[in-house]
């Protein structure tokens, strides 16, 4: 066994590797939809541009790493982006009071770190379905998020948090936005806890077989609870950026990242069905996501037709992911008829 | 049947009668009412499923087959969840149906009950006609004869070892209606083997052990000591493991590779204090335990749903043998898997024999208990029925203790 792995070059060691092919094939793609955006219209791969989309690409990663985590243990998380509105409207909030930004950072953090945890409870706990349990928090935390400052988008959270807002969105170090340094810092983080730990392991092992994972000494429920936690982490700090950016609090910020999130992750190679996929595809998820976007605005796509766009990748992905990982009817049906065919 | 619904509308799933595109509720009802009255049961055709007892519900599936004018009825195991009365009341309209004139498949393990129903009898043993006769013609011991056959000429490789120290004790141990007052031991240099028939409780009994399933009551002792288990991490910490019965579904994560697989529960000496996993220190025990245990496979990335059901059972093993356990449970390892690595699973089980390891192996297969086990208990209806030396086994023993359910029947059959 050991000639037949000499015999193979970097390359396909590379594509060997667990969740690695899918990972490639999505590169590829991402490049050719890069080259068809700039042969319709060059400034896409301008240096402004190029600058603006990594800026643009990073709130999609830091949310589709959350995503990705829950994607992993088989569940699905549809809070996140009432999570970003409650981040976005509790900080700005707390700032426009004449809290100080980072302190209003921290005490932000532990609300939406507690909406992971209820979820984490509702779904691996109490057993409740993911999707009707995150509905529920969704509902719930956009209810917050309208709460905090009586039914209104905050003022202008002024002129002492622009160093805040430099640190999440205007400011640039080693000449790229600190955006693009927070997420990758994160993906970094994230990326070796699930990688590489005994947490990680865990994580995969829930997504793949539960019972096994149980009968294997795996706490089902905590690791289910850590995933739900780490998304809603991550959108907190998505709802700090989007907060940065806009300079003000508003209610229905967010909305619709869950589906970006999803989507991210998909393209990047995480199932659906729980125990595949590596953090690597997020990467190339969030920026065939970005890159889509941008560049539908960029030639101009009136914003109905970028939805319509978008949601339409969202399904082929999960789709494709269904019938080459599931046990969809149309799988079955190019079974029997590949059986017929012999 | 679909429990929320009514009596009547299970009687009809499928085939409503229907009077212009709307139901006829009120005919149906009236039907099932008149099906339920000839076969003397009281049950309201509105009455919803679920609120029926166990008895009352398996009566509507009769009806349900009556009112098709069904010529044969086929019952599986019938009385397997009934009570003494309402075992009674399903053999008097047995009856009933028989003075009809249909014709009646009645399969059942429970001997003692077939003289009070049975007109015929066909014996089938692994999936194959071995005889059929009337009953006034035959008799118990001679139906167990049938059913186990003759011939155990396959070889087992068994070794023999003297018997040591007692390792782990089961004392009282109850855990639903399928582990009920379970008490059994493992002694060092000895297999323990429990057999019985399926759905004796065998496969409950080894779950309650291992912490998966609640228990209500029940004491382990492993070296003397009193071990407490509530969740499967208390008992692989404390080096009692199972290999569960169906491999795909509690013992591997198929679709992670085998070293996934191999590290998972052993992850507690494998990473770091801080929960970094050892990346070589994984490649090196997967790689001993692949060597170890000779699974056939061409690199650990593999996916484990990849391999031969041997290689996977294998796989499993290797999961365990990793650490130092002091008790393994083997639940039915031989399903599924050919004849050569059966024949490797039972070395393996000799080798940890040898090696001091406590063996508790659970098979429905008569031959190859009595071919690897020193120690044979019987389990039957979720209690141990009894249990005998190697060298006193016969089938016909096993199959005795086997068959042996408590008395459920009442006073009406007698009548």
């Amino acid at each position: 066994m050991s000639e037949t792995a000499a015999k193979k070059n970097g390359f396909q060691r590379l594509f060997a590797k667990r969740g690695m092919g899918q990972v490639i094939t999505v590169f590829f793609g991402l490049i050719a939809l890069c080259l068809v955006f700039y042969f319709i219209n060059p400034n896409f791969l301008s240096e402004r541009n190029i600058q603006n989309l990594l800026r643009q690409i990073a709130p999609y990663l830091i949310i589709s790493i959350g995503q990705g985590y829950v994607l992993i243990t088989g569940n699905i998380d549809l809070s996140i982006g009432s999570v970003i509105g409650m981040s976005a409207m509790i900080s700005a909030t707390l700032m426009t009071a004449g809290v100080d930004p980072w302190l209003a950072t921290i005490i932000t953090i532990i609300p939406c770190v507690a909406t992971g945890l209820l979820n984490g409870f509702l779904i691996a706990t109490c057993r409740l379905p993911p999707f009707i349990g995150t509905l529920g928090t969704m509902t719930i935390a956009r209810g917050v998020a309208q709460l905090v400052n009586g039914n209104m988008n905050t003022d202008a959270i002024g002129t002492t948090a622009e160093g805040w807002r430099s640190f999440f969105y205007y400011g640039k170090t080693i000449s790229v936005f600190n955006t693009f340094w927070i997420a990758l810092a994160l993906w970094a983080a994230f990326n070796f806890l699930l990688s590489r730990t005994r947490t990680g392991r865990h994580i995969y092992a829930v997504g793949s077989n539960a019972e096994a994972a149980k009968l294997s000494g795996v706490s089902v429920a905590s690791k289910t609870t850590i995933a739900y936690t780490v998304s809603a982490f991550c959108a907190c700090v998505v709802g700090l950026i989007v907060c940065a950016q806009a300079g003000m609090g508003a209610m229905d910020a967010g909305t619709g990242y869950e589906m970006y999130a999803v989507a991210a992750s998909v393209i990047g190679g995480i199932s659906t069905l729980g125990g595949q996929g590596i953090l690597l595809g997020n990467i190339v998820g969030a920026s065939v996501w970005g890159a889509m976007y941008n560049g539908l605005s960029l030639v101009g796509a009136p914003v109905a037709w970028r939805n319509i766009v978008v949601g339409i990748i969202v399904v082929l992905s999960v789709l494709i992911d269904v019938i080459l990982r599931g046990n969809s009817m149309i799988r079955l049906r190019i079974r029997a008829g590949a059986r017929k065919k012999i | 049947m679909c429990p929320h619904l009514t009596v009547a509308e299970n009687m009809f799933l499928g085939r409503e009668m229907v009077k212009g595109g709307r139901l006829s509720t009120k005919e149906m009802n009236a039907e099932t009412g008149k099906v339920l009255a000839d076969m003397h049961v009281e049950i309201a055709p509105t009455a919803i499923v679920e609120t029926l007892s166990l008895s009352k519900r398996q009566m509507v599936e009769i009806a349900k087959a009556v009112s098709t004018d069904a010529r044969v009825i086929i019952m599986d195991e019938p009385t397997s969840s009934l009570t003494g009365r309402e075992i009674d009341e399903l053999f008097n309209i047995i009856r009933q149906l028989r003075d009809e004139g249909r014709g009646i498949v009645y399969i059942s393990h429970r001997l003692e009950e077939l003289h009070h129903i049975v007109d015929r009898v066909t014996i089938l043993r692994d999936g194959q006609f071995v005889a059929s006769m009337p009953w006034a013609d035959t008799s118990l011991p001679q139906i167990i004869s049938l059913m186990v056959g003759r011939d155990v000429k396959e070889k087992f490789p068994h070794v023999q070892a003297d018997k040591g120290e007692k390792i782990f004790e089961v004392r009282n141990l109850n855990a639903g209606r399928l582990v009920r007052d379970v008490s059994f031991s493992a002694h060092e240099g000895e297999i323990a083997g429990i057999a019985g028939l399926v759905g004796a409780g065998r496969t409950e009994t080894t779950r309650a052990i291992f912490g998966v399933e609640k228990k209500e009551s029940g004491q382990f002792f492993l070296e003397g000591k009193e071990i407490f288990i509530n969740k499967p991490m208390d008992a692989i910490r404390q080096g009692v493991v199972l290999v569960p019965e169906d491999r795909k579904k509690d013992g591997l994560c198929v679709k992670l590779s085998v070293k996934s697989n191999v590290e998972l529960p052993n992850l507690d000496f494998l990473a770091t204090t801080l929960g970094v996993v050892d990346t070589k220190k994984v490649a090196r025990v997967t790689d001993k335990s692949i060597k170890d245990l000779s699974i056939r496979l061409p690199n650990a990335d593999v996916d484990a749903i990849s391999l031969s059901g041997g290689n996977q059972q294998k796989v499993v093993v290797a999961k365990w043998l990793a650490r130092q356990s002091r008790v393994v449970i083997f639940d039915e390892p031989t399903r599924g898997i050919d004849v050569a690595a059966k024949v490797e699973i039972y070395n393996l089980m000799n080798h940890l024999k040898l090696q001091g390891v406590g063996v508790i192996f659970v098979s429905s297969e008569m031959p190859e208990i009595m071919g690897m086990a020193d120690l044979i208990y019987v389990m039957c209806d979720g209690r141990v029925t009894g249990s005998m030396q190697r060298e006193d086994a016969t089938q016909e023993k096993i199959m005795e203790l086997a068959t042996q359910f408590e008395r459920k029947l009442g006073n009406a059959i007698n009548a």
